[in-house]
């Protein structure tokens, strides 16, 4: 007898929530094979329960590790449900954004746990990764249409780096399409406003409001 | 002895360990990273020599007469030592590009001898310039060395995001792990502390920010208490430091067995002093970026009397210090200020009337 879809898009989110990868990989291909829609299996299911962490994370209930773990459950299911996506699903453009640590600084954790949450939140997140030449930031944003630019340090000595990208980006004639979003352990709202970025924010969670409100998008 | 003050730091830091009068509250700012500037060197320069290392603190201390030189082993030694590859920018702190551990399972095949003083020319390097800055400025102002705890040591071996995922998927390796680093620092401890330098031990990895209370409770204070009990039958002296938020975990902290506790500009200085006053001297907590690297001499002024009227009354002693270490192109300015302030609201007898 086939398992309710309702039923399996429950032990997704669920097996997200609770950070069993084995469990979401396995569902998930149950799900497949059932032949249920990999979309609502990607929505309802894994992003489902990637929300329903990040309330827990916003709740301080769950910390950074539990954050990661969910997320690794949830990229794990992704792997199996996305090649099953129809391709005017898969080729469907979101909104899209670049994210990276800035050159000088490799501390990548909260870089991390933003694009997971962006990525969770429908953006497709373009990783430079870690210590990245100011440039690249401006050249990925103009070579994927980006709208947004998403920067971490946690170094002091790193921070005027986040400047120059914003000037960078104004040099490129660009600065107006791409909003500038900035983070890390030593930046401020103060920071941001001082060197003239949209906006600053202290957690991952946040992040996510933030870069939808700069987009205008509900 | 700085022109403005009338007890040397090594004075001062005696009569408030035995609550005696002193001329002025003490003021430890954490001129670590940024020590080069007073001879307009870059980190590099800074870092390079061992002499260099110790002139930059003989300058700062010149300058600022602050009551505490500070040479560093670094956040990153441990790992440095056993092949972790840092990055090497003119004017900054290095930063690690390549772990010297891929995968936890392999902990049993760390090489211990790496961190042997006689195997490890960068160890060499720190202690040299302990030695010779001790040389310089001993007869007035107490040295410390900046150190990396157990948790932070791990991290500078092992990537921070798989350390995380091992509490909870490989615990014993993970304790395997930072067993080996706490022997590892002992050793490296004990040669500081031989050269007569306070241990400024800090976890900055071990924060609140990024720990749960239950993992730092596992997989750093056993530890960390180990650490502090070995660095005490050396006769050492320890100040313990973690960075950011270690709100939920400062009552914890004390039970280390640490003789100072200094805390980030993310905890509140007067839950601090409720919750650890009564066990051991305080420090903090003055925001090294907002306040000391962005704002303006008056900026600096208004946190200094803000942090007195929080903790002057801290049972056990309370020392006027920077939240973490002043790293960037800070203006020294700022750090002038910070000394006059607390020679202005911290002068013998404290008054609140001055502060408050």
């Amino acid at each position: 007898m086939t398992v309710l879809k309702a039923e399996l898009l429950k032990r997704l989110s669920d097996g997200v929530v609770d950070m069993e990868e084995e469990a979401v990989i396995e569902t998930c291909k149950e799900y497949v094979e059932a032949g249920y829609p990999a979309l609502e299996g990607i929505m309802n299911g894994l992003v489902d329960g990637m929300n329903r962490a990040s309330q827990l994370y916003e709740d301080e209930e769950y910390f950074v590790t539990d954050i990661l773990l969910c997320s690794d459950a949830m990229y794990e299911g992704l792997a199996v449900l996305r090649p099953h996506l129809p391709s005017s699903e898969a080729e469907k453009i979101k909104p899209r954004g670049v994210i990276g640590v800035v050159e000088g600084d490799t501390h990548d954790i909260g870089k991390n746990l933003v694009k997971i949450m962006l990525e969770t939140a429908g953006f497709e997140m373009f990783d430079l990764g870690r210590d990245v030449p100011l440039n690249s930031f401006v050249e990925k944003a103009r070579e994927v249409s980006a709208s947004f630019v998403c920067l971490s340090t946690l170094m002091t000595t790193t921070m005027p780096g986040m400047s120059t990208v914003v000037e960078l980006l104004k040099e490129a004639g660009i600065r107006e399409q791409v909003k500038v979003v900035i983070g890390g352990g030593p930046i401020s709202k103060k920071f941001a406003d001082t060197i003239g970025a949209d906006g600053y924010s202290h957690n991952a969670v946040e992040a996510v409001k933030l870069v939808k409100s700069l987009l205008n998008i509900a | 002895m700085h022109k403005n003050d009338q007890m040397t730091p090594n004075e001062r830091l005696a009569a408030f360990m035995t609550g005696s009068p002193m001329d002025r509250i003490l003021a430890m700012p954490v001129v670590c990273s940024m020590s080069g500037m007073a001879l307009g060197m870059t980190h590099k320069e800074k870092r390079s020599t061992a002499l260099n290392e110790a002139r930059a603190q003989a300058a700062c201390y010149e300058r600022f007469g602050n009551d505490l030189t500070i040479t560093e082993y670094g956040l990153h030694g441990v790992g440095a030592a056993l092949g972790s590859v840092l990055t090497d920018p003119e004017d900054a702190v290095p930063a690690i590009i390549k772990y010297a551990l891929e995968d936890i399972n392999n902990v049993n095949q760390l090489d211990m001898s790496r961190l042997e003083l006689k195997n490890d020319k960068k160890f060499q390097l720190h202690l040299e310039a302990t030695k010779i800055l001790i040389d310089m400025v001993g007869k007035e102002a107490p040295t410390g060395v900046l150190i990396s705890g157990p948790f932070t040591a791990a991290a500078s071996i092992y990537r921070t995001e798989n350390l995380l995922r091992a509490t909870r998927k490989n615990p014993e390796k993970l304790h395997q792990l930072i067993k080996f680093c706490n022997e590892g620092l002992k050793m490296v401890y004990r040669e500081f502390i031989k050269a007569g330098a306070v241990i400024l031990l800090c976890d900055p990895i071990a924060s609140g920010t990024i720990l749960h209370r239950n993992q730092y409770l596992e997989f750093v204070l056993p530890y960390t208490i180990d650490l502090m009990k070995d660095i005490h039958e050396a006769k050492g002296m320890v100040c313990y430091h973690i960075c950011g938020d270690t709100t939920s975990i400062v009552g914890d902290m004390v039970q280390s067995g640490c003789d100072m506790l200094s805390i980030d500009n993310r905890v509140d200085l007067e839950y601090t002093k409720k919750i650890a006053g009564s066990k051991v001297p305080i420090l903090g907590n003055v925001d090294p970026v907002e306040i000391m690297y962005l704002g303006k001499p008056e900026d600096v002024d208004m946190a200094v009397k803000t942090c007195l009227q929080k903790a002057y009354d801290s049972p056990n002693g309370y020392i006027v210090a920077s939240g973490c270490d002043l790293s960037g192109n800070i203006p020294l300015e700022n750090i002038d200020q910070f000394m006059a302030s607390v020679r202005k609201y911290g002068k013998w007898p404290l008054d609140p009337n001055n502060f408050l």
